[in-house]
């Protein structure tokens, strides 16, 4: 059997008490390889962000277990979380989430100032940013570049630790529909190049093409017969 | 650069609006603290440096409730004889009634306080005789010098008129003699004798029959932090059992006028601190609005992998900021006050000028208590900022 490098067991999502309570999640279960590339697709409100909000360990599962590098993560505590999450986890989300008041080259190398392992940070930040083609605007502050460049910086970001999956939100949504090609070819290359295993949420599934795996949610709930897996 | 400090800097001060209004804040603190200190610790200043030229000395020597009857020229001698004295003058304060006629008409009686001083010593002792604005001080057996008060009193009797005064001597006898106005004192501010008259001290002792009398002795030092010094080793060469002597610092001397005084700036520092307290609320309400507007970018921090502690450092550097650039601020504008106050020998109506020192070890003082509430200003909104939850960085708009 192979390793996985993510396991969803049984989570359950609960928000709020009583008779507001709502239920975003419920007995979610499926597993990732190492370098695949998966998707998560769904109506507006089905609970994509919030299942991607307990692989990214940014908030908790009601019930149920995340297990990311055979780490089970409910057992960590908050701090161990948050180093967690530095080194075995990237983020690229819909919304600039570059920080403004920092450089393009010091958001890109901020995993690694968090880590505190800045020994060639910065030369693998710029080669980095070499290969998503940004090398000129190192040194402009993160609000001054475009919306489709912030998300290529945001990338880069993601990967500079070198992390066990990479986590994007709706990464194109905020793009136009040239900027989100760029983009999305430029995730699906990262992830054959490097063995990078992604998993991005959508709401346009033709986008992305062929992948390694579609989960497919509605009403909180994974649709049984649509698990896309084409390699299996 | 620590990546927390970095952030905070960054935070504050590409946020111009908050960055000046939080440091003004500050700053204006100081300055108010400074300002105050400059205006009442420069008036109890110049009324101490008064007292001590015009009253009193560095040391003032008397005997408890009686004459000094021992020589005031062998006290002056020997007084002259320490390396810390520059010089000593015998006086007597005492009373007279004093009448005046101008042009022919009479203005009745007015009880005055006369003092008795000799006219060489006390030029080296005091510079009492530098406020004769008009006419000259005491020199000869029956010149007088007449207070600008005693003089208004008296309906203004120019400088060569007579004046009459009649005291008491020690017998109870009345004795009336009259004398020949030589000058007329003017001193800015409440501490100078510009109620009080001035006679050779020798007149006086010879019309209150106390021949080689002396009432006090005002003794000016060279070096002024010596006075406990001095005060020690005339007590112990002129026991206080057997001679009754009695010697005090300025301090000491003047403890019923200062202590007043004292408390008053302690009531205006009080003030002042009060101002620095509103200025850390200020930078409280200002910490909240950048933790408000910067929402996003901790949830980012926190994704990232930033604890919460981590978030914690970046607001409290962003006090730090705050408070060194107010600190900075307010100390420049405060000395820049204190150089003017200094330069222009500031006087406020027609009083005395104030007496401004450089008090560094005060301005330090305060500086450090502005930066140190600033940081303190900045711990509750860091610790809300803590309580931002990761998924902040996921939030919508
Ligand atoms: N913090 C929250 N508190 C309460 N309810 C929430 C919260 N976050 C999400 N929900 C609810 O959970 C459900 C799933 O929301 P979620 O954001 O995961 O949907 P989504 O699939 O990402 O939708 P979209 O495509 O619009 O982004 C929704 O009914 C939403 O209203
Ligand atoms: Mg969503």
């Amino acid at each position: 059997m192979a390793d996985y490098v993510l396991e969803v067991q049984n989570v359950d999502k609960v928000y709020g008490q009583g008779e507001t309570a709502v239920q975003a999640l419920q007995n979610i279960s499926f597993k990732v390889r190492k370098g695949e590339f998966m998707l998560i697709v769904g109506s507006s409100g089905s609970g994509k962000s919030t299942l991607l909000n307990m692989i990214g360990l940014l908030d908790r599962p009601t019930t149920g277990n995340v297990t990311i590098d055979g780490i089970d993560t409910s057992t960590l505590n908050d701090n161990q979380l948050s180093t967690f999450r530095n080194s075995k986890l990237g983020f690229i989300f819909q919304f600039s989430n570059l920080l403004s008041d920092l450089t393009v080259l010091e958001n890109v190398m901020f995993p690694r100032k968090i880590q505190g392992t800045l020994q060639s940070a910065a030369e693998e930040a710029s080669t980095l940013l070499k290969t998503v083609g940004l090398e000129s605007q190192m040194n402009k502050f993160a609000n001054k570049i475009s919306g489709g460049q912030a998300q290529r910086v945001a990338i880069t970001r993601a990967l500079i630790n070198r992390p066990a999956i990479v986590l994007a939100d709706e990464p194109t949504g905020n793009l136009d529909s040239l900027s989100a090609e760029t983009t999305i070819h430029l995730l699906k290359s990262l992830n054959r190049k490097l063995n990078q295993t992604f998993i991005v949420v959508t709401h346009d599934r033709p986008q992305f093409g062929d992948v390694d795996k579609v989960v497919t949610i509605r009403d909180g709930k994974i649709v049984e017969g649509e698990l896309e897996a084409s390699l299996r | 650069m620590d990546y927390r400090a970095q952030l905070g800097i960054r935070f504050i001060t590409r946020r111009k609006g908050s960055l000046i209004a939080a440091s003004l804040a500050v700053a204006i603190a100081i300055l108010v603290v400074q300002v105050n200190s400059v205006i009442f610790q420069g008036l109890y200043d110049a009324i101490v440096r008064d007292l001590i030229n015009y009253r009193f000395g560095h040391v003032f020597i008397s005997r408890q409730e009686d004459f000094i009857t021992k020589s005031s020229f062998v006290l002056v001698n020997w007084l002259e004889r320490i390396p810390y004295v520059e010089a000593a003058a015998p006086r007597i304060d005492y009373s007279a009634q004093i009448n005046s006629t101008v042009n022919g008409q009479l203005i009745k009686d007015y009880a005055v306080p006369v003092i008795g001083v000799d006219p060489v010593l006390d030029r080296k002792a005091s510079t009492m005789y530098q406020t004769v604005g008009d006419g000259q001080y005491v020199s000869f057996r029956n010149s007088i010098v007449l207070g600008a008060i005693a003089d208004r009193d008296l309906g203004y009797p120019k400088v060569g008129d007579t004046v009459k005064l009649k005291f008491k001597d020690q017998h109870g006898n009345d004795v009336l003699k009259r004398f020949t106005v030589v000058g007329i004192t003017k001193t800015a501010g409440s501490v100078g004798l510009d109620n009080s008259v001035i006679i050779n001290i020798d007149t006086l002792r010879e019309i209150i029959d106390r021949p080689q009398q002396t009432q006090s002795i005002i003794v000016k030092l060279s070096d002024p932090t010596k006075d406990e010094q001095v005060k020690d080793f005339f007590l112990s060469s002129f026991p206080s059992n057997a001679d009754k002597f009695k010697a005090q610092t300025i301090e000491e001397a003047a403890e019923l006028t200062l202590s007043g005084f004292r408390s008053g700036i302690a009531l205006i520092n009080l003030v002042g601190y009060f101002g620095m307290m509103s200025s850390a609320f200020a930078v409280v309400t200002i910490q909240m609005m950048q933790v408000t507007s910067k929402t996003r970018d901790i949830g980012v921090m926190r994704a990232l992998g930033s604890k919460r502690k981590d978030v914690l450092l970046v607001f409290i550097f962003q006090g730090m900021v705050i408070g060194a650039i107010g600190a900075g601020l307010g100390t420049v504008l405060g000395v820049v006050y204190t150089v003017y106050a200094k330069e222009t020998h500031l006087t406020f109506q027609g009083s005395l000028a104030l007496e401004v020192k450089y008090n560094w070890t005060s301005i330090v003082q305060t500086d450090i208590l502005a930066f140190v509430l600033a940081v303190i200003a900045s711990i509750y909104p860091a610790y809300k900022a803590t309580k931002l939850e990761p998924v902040e960085a996921m939030r919508v708009g």
